[in-house]
């Protein structure tokens, strides 16, 4: 299974990918996780399927929308699929965001790798778009 | 999903060129846009083809997902209304061809009936004896309609019921644009003589 | 007659001719001829009719697809989309960063639709590494990421027909130089523009 045992506590992939994916929605500039084309076909099929109700499998890689995670000897690797504000730098907003991450993983006392960022999309903020 | 779910908002005023341009660039809001202006047009054309509600829908489908398809290899993207039509017309008339090798299509009166019962014109004046002329119009000129051959029915409807040139029939039907206009002067007097023998 | 492809009433009379002025008053042929009497009436009320069965086709509720067909042809669009290419803009301790192509074309269509009189339409994007190409030397520096090489991106636009074109471009190229580093981070690099079209107002 996924479970890493540290330290008499637990440290799943998913718990640092909701750790990931709620540090970049708190980051200005973030609008959203994006969920990718891949995720989506990963719904289509029985396999994927599975794999969304179990989510956590067995090479320790934790994958929802927008977010992967895995740990590899007590290293946490991410990446995140994001959609960023127009009003924001986008390099800019993925280094905070990169920054972040790191600090608030590194506080679960696993190791952090790198944090990968993708930004899929660039838009006006949803206010902006209401005629 | 629900990231395409909520209607697509292009800058106000944009041009169908521009929409279609955009999801040539694989902008799926764009192609929403379009099978959304699209769909219930190729429809009305499917079903009066057709007269089935499964095959029309099919055809709406096969139509437009071809679309997506070839979408990267239309040069011109003021054709694209010219071109799913197109695509939409010779899947009808596919379908037609089919059906003849196999057995003759029984058309349910009662189907049709209901769907140009139901719901027609629900906007126009509320008169029941307005409404009940208009209705029975409407039916006995599908009826007449049904009975011409499927080109000179697919010229027909394309001209009259979704106006469009006679150049793009043309195209579509593989005949010069005099043709179609023969084509139609030809399907209006047969048609306009059936409807009298109804009365 | 061979070449005749009209079709016409036994007087001779062109059936189109008929149908395009059944509006107006009969000539002096259709008024005493019975044939065309007969068609012109026939013919007028077959216009009534069609426009009555257009109206109620397209009002009509129970003469659209149910919904489940759009959502098949999406569904089959999302699945077959090609994957957007990523452009990697930076890469250091804590984790590459890369840019889709459609975010960044989403960039150069917001500034576009800034620019009053454009309509953007296709937009490319190309990487030119700074040893294929000469010129690369001279643009302006000072922002990070895409090390070694620059954006070569291409628009194709449709105009409004009551613009000057080369100011408008011109005014089109300055949003997009200033809106790439301002949204993305990095240089617009070279912005080639193309005119394609003019769109109706």
């Amino acid at each position: 299974m996924s479970e890493i045992p540290l330290q008499s506590q637990v440290i799943t992939s998913k718990l640092v990918a909701s750790l990931a994916a709620r540090t970049a929605l708190e980051t200005p500039g973030v609008l959203r996780l994006e969920p990718t084309v891949q995720g989506f076909l990963a719904r289509l099929g029985p396999a994927a399927l599975q794999r969304l109700y179990n989510p956590a499998s067995q090479d320790g890689t934790y994958r929802d929308d927008g977010v992967r995670v895995s740990i590899n000897d007590n290293v946490a690797l991410v990446h995140l699929d994001i959609a960023t504000d127009i009003a924001y730098t986008a390099l800019n907003v993925a280094e905070i965001v990169q920054q972040r991450v790191r600090e608030n993983i590194g506080h679960t006392g696993l190791a952090v790798g790198p944090v990968d960022v993708t930004i899929l999309a660039i838009e006006p903020p949803p206010r902006a778009r209401v005629r | 999903m629900e990231h395409y779910g909520h209607g697509y908002e292009p800058e106000p005023g944009l041009d169908e060129g521009s929409i279609v341009a955009r999801a040539q660039d694989g902008d799926l809001r764009a192609f929403e846009y379009l099978v959304n202006s699209y769909q219930d047009r190729l429809f009305r054309l499917a079903y009066r083809m057709l007269n089935d509600r499964g095959d029309a829908e099919d055809v709406v489908q096969d139509a437009l997902t071809a679309s997506w398809r070839g979408l990267a290899m239309l040069q011109d993207v003021q054709a694209f209304g010219g071109w799913v039509y197109r695509l939409a017309t010779n899947r009808c008339l596919d379908v037609l061809r089919k059906r003849s090798t196999r057995t003759e299509h029984i058309t349910d009166p009662q189907d049709i009936l209901s769907i140009s019962m139901d719901g027609a014109g629900s906007d126009q004046l509320a008169d029941p004896a307005y409404e009940a002329e208009r209705t029975a119009r409407d039916d006995s000129l599908t009826r007449v309609v049904n009975t011409l051959p499927p080109e000179q029915r697919a010229c027909w409807l394309l001209r009259e019921m979704h106006g469009r040139s006679y150049a793009e029939i043309g195209v579509t039907l593989k005949i010069s644009p005099a043709a179609v206009r023969g084509r139609l002067a030809r399907a209006r007097i047969q048609i306009a003589e059936g409807m009298s023998e109804w009365r | 007659m061979a070449l005749d492809d009209e079709p016409r009433l036994g007087c001779g009379r062109s059936i189109d001719r008929i149908w395009t002025t059944v509006d107006q008053p009969p000539n002096a042929h259709e008024q005493t001829c019975g044939q065309c009497q007969a068609a012109r009436s026939r013919l007028r009320s077959l216009r009534e009719a069609t426009q009555s069965l257009r109206e109620s086709d397209v009002h009509n509720t129970d003469l659209k697809p149910r919904s489940g067909v759009k959502s098949s042809i999406m569904d089959v669009a999302r699945a077959e989309i090609r994957r957007s290419r990523r452009i990697l803009l930076a890469s250091n301790g804590n984790g590459t960063t890369e840019i889709s192509e459609q975010a960044l074309s989403a960039v150069i269509r917001l500034a576009a639709a800034e620019v009053h009189g454009i309509h953007a339409r296709r937009c490319r994007i190309e990487i030119a590494s700074a040893s294929s190409d000469s010129s690369a030397g001279d643009r302006p520096s000072g922002y990070p990421g895409l090390v070694g090489s620059h954006l070569v991106i291409g628009l194709r636009v449709a105009v409004a027909p009551d613009i000057n074109i080369p100011r408008t471009v011109e005014s089109l190229r300055q949003r997009i130089i200033t809106a790439v580093p301002a949204g993305v981070g990095i240089s617009a690099g070279t912005v080639n523009l193309t005119v394609e079209d003019l769109y109706d107002v």
